[in-house]
């Protein structure tokens, strides 16, 4: 049995079809990356297998357990982290303490969510802002302190929704290397979706594409660049023009 | 028979409930602002209706272009001294911003005129009626009701015909789309504070013919014209219209089975009451309306 | 014991909170002592009092930034309860006032499951639409007293058991140490688990989803909490002013009076219900009498009341202790 298995996901819109008929699995230990052009139902499909949407038809299942249909909190407990494409930037709370909530979803206590929460920052290279509030921060770092927070509530499959966008290189080279520590240190199953092909190609162990809501491949990413209907639907240009 | 005559009576309310929320939804649909003040903006034009026939000396219903002139004005000077530097804040402080407003009005009416319960003495249609049969009708509602119906249908047409009309809309869909058009979101709320406030007038200025005028009856009104919204939907011009009616009717029906029982809670003082359970229970269970439409 | 620990320490607090607090705490303490006049004294019942309906407020309104228009209904509980239960069965006050405790958490339990599920301005005004339902109740139902209300039957003599007392003295401190009581609870709650899962849902609800939270669990815990610490107010009502009727402990305006309090001075932070009780119940007060001297300027008091809501509403939304926040940060 497959860690994370997606079978059939139907996602409809009043009449726009987001997701059709998706399947594919996920074993523990891969980092994944999942593309596609714009509107091709990439955050749709996050959010139908994290709980915010609930899917017209089709079965997630994760760990052996059928979690269609749960609330996000729900998936959260059992083991499935995610973080936001776009940050609501609020004035509220601190970077450790936005961490600390992450934290708390494992612990009642305040003390032990504070060193987690603390961990969490240290491992992200994050302790030098943790008293600053996320309206003072770049976008950048804004991203990273909502994987730091979703990491704080240890989750054993992490979906990652364009945590690279807005990067420089070095921003983003360091983020490939974190994200591979996360993997290998941790033991955490990645997906990520990303626009960055030379990020996603680098890191993934395997690709799948998303063209119009349907998946039109899925491969290793050597496999993935070649594939011709995934070069039509998408790569052609961009991938030639950064090479 | 006496079910009958509630249901016509509650018609004739509901058509000027209609009124009342109506403007309370237009300005709800174009910027996502809950007007608490909008009851106040109500007892406002009923003393001016007051006010002008008594010191003037003339019939309240001629009254009725200043009772919507005063609205138009309070609903433009209270968008442009308020409104917009709410709009930067919180959701938190745009209720509160607008709470403000309504116990600034209201207290500033008790200010001026005093707690009294006024009414309004003179005038045409005061104190006449009209049988129709079995049905006795006062004037007075007979007219706030068919005014009513066409100040909605007034508003209806501009809303649907002119091109600030189809622009207020536009921005009501959606905000982005519509300034990418060219349509100027900030005239466009003071457009929709103007007939907010131009239609509440009217519906004040009509209530005024028969209905005790005093500075908290804002409260009452404001939450009708919640539950209309409610049960209308959020943003529905056509929903709230059938609303306002529903709510007319709903309050002047319950009353009637309320009398063919005897209990503390079944009499005429429960029937605003039931107005605020249906909002409750409207917007618990279907968000979306009664009737689930949209512009 | 932990917890007790955490509810006593003051120390993340700065310096000049620390004194500022301690220097209040000997006022308080002192205050019965300084010879001032009976209203006066009543005035400071009366803030101390709103100051712990505005951090009951605070927990789900404050942190938890849903905008709640309803507190009075709890505050009706809570008095109905204590006083009815006298009247009718001679239950002492200490006895009545868990019971009211217990009511009001149970009511806010089943009316909060289906409130909710709303947000922003729905849940706003349903808040304001149940607590017109339940007063419109009590002022129509007879064996409550209706609109008339009721009346505590008044000892001769000093009851503790019934908090009855012939001097203020005694209604002073007790609500002080309620108002302590209320303050540790929020020292404690404010960095508690529920306390930072609120804020989250504050700050964003849809990550705060994300992060493990049940946000609607969440809501209803702390509405309760909050309805629990209002009913003891409204039990304190009933036996300071010995009368209660719907309007005195029910009305739309005392859940209007809460709630601003509480926004005033800052909400959602420890000091804030208090620092805008400090404010608005002596302006209530001294403004309301001072005018009554002078041939009834009746409504003066709010609307100076209601100016102060909406420039806060305008510049300020984090209200008093916001402002002084800002300068804090600033200057940091």
């Amino acid at each position: 049995m497959a860690f994370l298995e997606i079978s059939n996901i139907v996602k409809n819109f009043g009449g726009l079809v987001a997701n059709n008929n998706v399947s594919f699995q996920i074993e523990q230990g891969e980092i994944i990356g999942l593309i596609g052009p714009n509107g091709a139902g990439k955050t749709t499909l996050f959010n139908c297998i994290v709980g915010y949407y609930k899917p017209d038809s089709g079965k997630v299942i994760f760990k052996e357990k059928d979690i269609t249909g749960l609330r996000p909190f729900d998936t959260n407990r059992a083991g499935i982290g995610r973080t936001f494409q776009v940050m609501t930037v609020t004035t509220g709370m601190s970077v450790i303490e936005n961490v600390m909530v992450g934290a708390f979803c494992r612990t009642d206590d305040r003390h032990t969510a504070q060193s987690e929460a603390s961990e969490v920052l240290n491992f992200l290279g994050l302790e030098s802002v943790k008293e600053y509030h996320l309206n003072e921060l770049p976008i950048a770092m804004q991203r990273k302190v909502g994987l730091a927070r979703t990491l704080a509530t240890k989750p054993e499959l992490l979906m990652l929704d364009e945590v690279a966008s807005g990067l420089n290189r070095t921003e983003t080279d360091e983020l490939v290397l974190l994200l591979r520590r996360l993997n290998a240190e941790k033991g955490v199953t990645l997906i990520l979706i990303e626009h960055i092909m030379e990020m996603v190609m680098s890191v993934s162990h395997r690709v799948i594409v998303l063209d119009y809501g349907e998946k039109i491949a899925e491969g290793l990413p050597g496999e993935i660049v070649k594939n011709e209907d995934v070069i039509k639907a998408y790569l052609g240009e961009k991938y030639a023009k950064s090479h | 028979m006496a079910l009958i005559d509630a249901l016509l009576q509650g018609i004739l309310m509901g058509l000027l409930f209609a009124l009342v929320a109506l403007g309370l939804n237009i300005i709800f649909g174009v910027m996502n602002i809950v007007n608490f003040a909008h009851g106040e903006f109500l007892m406002i034009g009923m003393y001016t209706t007051y006010w002008t026939s008594l010191l003037l000396d003339i019939d309240p219903l001629l009254t009725l272009p200043v009772a919507a002139l005063v609205g138009v004005l309070l609903g433009i000077a209270s968008y442009y001294s308020l409104i917009r530097y709410l709009l930067r804040g919180p959701a938190i402080a745009q209720l509160f911003g607008t709470f403000g407003l309504m116990l600034f009005l209201r207290y500033l009416a008790q200010f001026l005129f005093g707690i009294d319960y006024r009414i309004i003495q003179k005038g045409l249609l005061i104190g006449k009626s009209l049988s129709i049969g079995p049905f006795i009708f006062d004037w007075t509602k007979l007219a706030a009701g068919i005014l009513s119906l066409f100040a909605f249908a007034f508003v209806y047409y501009f809303l649907n015909k002119t091109k600030t009309g189809k622009a207020l809309q536009a921005t009501s869909i959606n905000k982005e789309a519509a300034s990418y058009m060219g349509i100027k979101t900030d005239k466009m709320n003071a457009i929709a504070w103007a007939i907010g406030g131009g239609t509440v007038g009217i519906a004040g200025g009509l209530l005024a013919n028969f209905y005790y005028i005093y500075p908290t009856i804002g409260i009452l009104f404001v939450m009708i014209a919640f539950a209309c919204v409610a049960l209308g939907g959020f943003g529905s011009i056509k929903g709230v219209f059938f609303a306002g009616l529903l709510v007319g009717i709903l309050e002047m029906v319950f009353p009637v089975f309320g009398s063919l029982v005897n209990s503390d809670f079944l009499g005429p003082h429960f029937k605003f009451t039931i107005v605020y359970l249906a909002y409750f229970i409207i917007v618990v269970f279907r968000p979306q309306g009664l009737f689930g439409w949209k512009n | 014991m932990e917890k007790l620990k955490d509810a006593l320490d003051f120390r993340d607090f700065s310096r000049a909170e620390q004194v500022g607090f301690t220097i209040f705490s000997i006022f308080l303490l002192l205050f019965p002592w300084l010879g001032a006049g009976s209203f006066v004294k009543a005035v400071m019942i009366q803030f101390l009092l709103f100051s712990l309906f505005g951090m009951g407020w605070n927990t789900v309104g404050g942190y938890g930034g849903q905008v709640e228009l309803g507190k009075a209904q709890y505050v009706g509980i809570g008095a109905y309860t204590v006083a009815l239960t006298m009247v009718w069965w001679k239950i002492p006050f200490w006895v009545s006032m868990p019971m009211g405790i217990l009511l009001a958490v149970g009511y806010s339990f089943m009316i909060g499951y289906p409130l909710f599920r709303l947000k922003g301005h729905y849940f706003a005004i349903a808040t304001i639409a149940t607590s017109l339902v339940l007063q419109d109740i009590f002022a129509n139902w007879k064996l409550v007293g209706a609109a008339k209300g009721i009346e505590l039957p008044i000892h001769d003599h000093p009851d503790f058991l019934y908090m009855q007392f012939k001097s203020d003295t005694y209604y002073y401190y007790f609500i002080m140490v309620l108002f302590y009581v209320a303050i540790f609870y929020m020292n404690w709650f404010r960095r508690s688990k529920l306390g930072y899962q609120l804020r989250m849902i504050k700050d964003d609800e849809d990550a705060a989803e994300s992060l493990g939270i049940d946000t609607r669990w969440c809501k209803i815990k702390a509405y309760s909490i909050a309805s629990a610490f209002v009913a003891v107010g409204g039990g304190f009502m009933a036996v300071y002013n010995l009368y209660i009727d719907p309007v005195s402990v029910m009305d739309l305006d005392l859940s209007i009076k809460i709630a601003l309090m509480a926004m005033l001075g800052g909400a959602g932070s420890l000091w804030g219900p208090t620092i805008g009780a400090a404010f608005l119940v002596p302006l209530d007060r001294f403004l309301g009498s001072w005018l009554g001297g002078h041939g009834g300027l009746i409504g003066l008091d709010f609307m100076i009341y209601a100016m102060l809501i909406m420039v806060v509403s305008a510049y300020q939304p984090r209200g008093i202790w916001g402002i002084i926040e800002q300068f804090r940060r600033k200057g940091s």
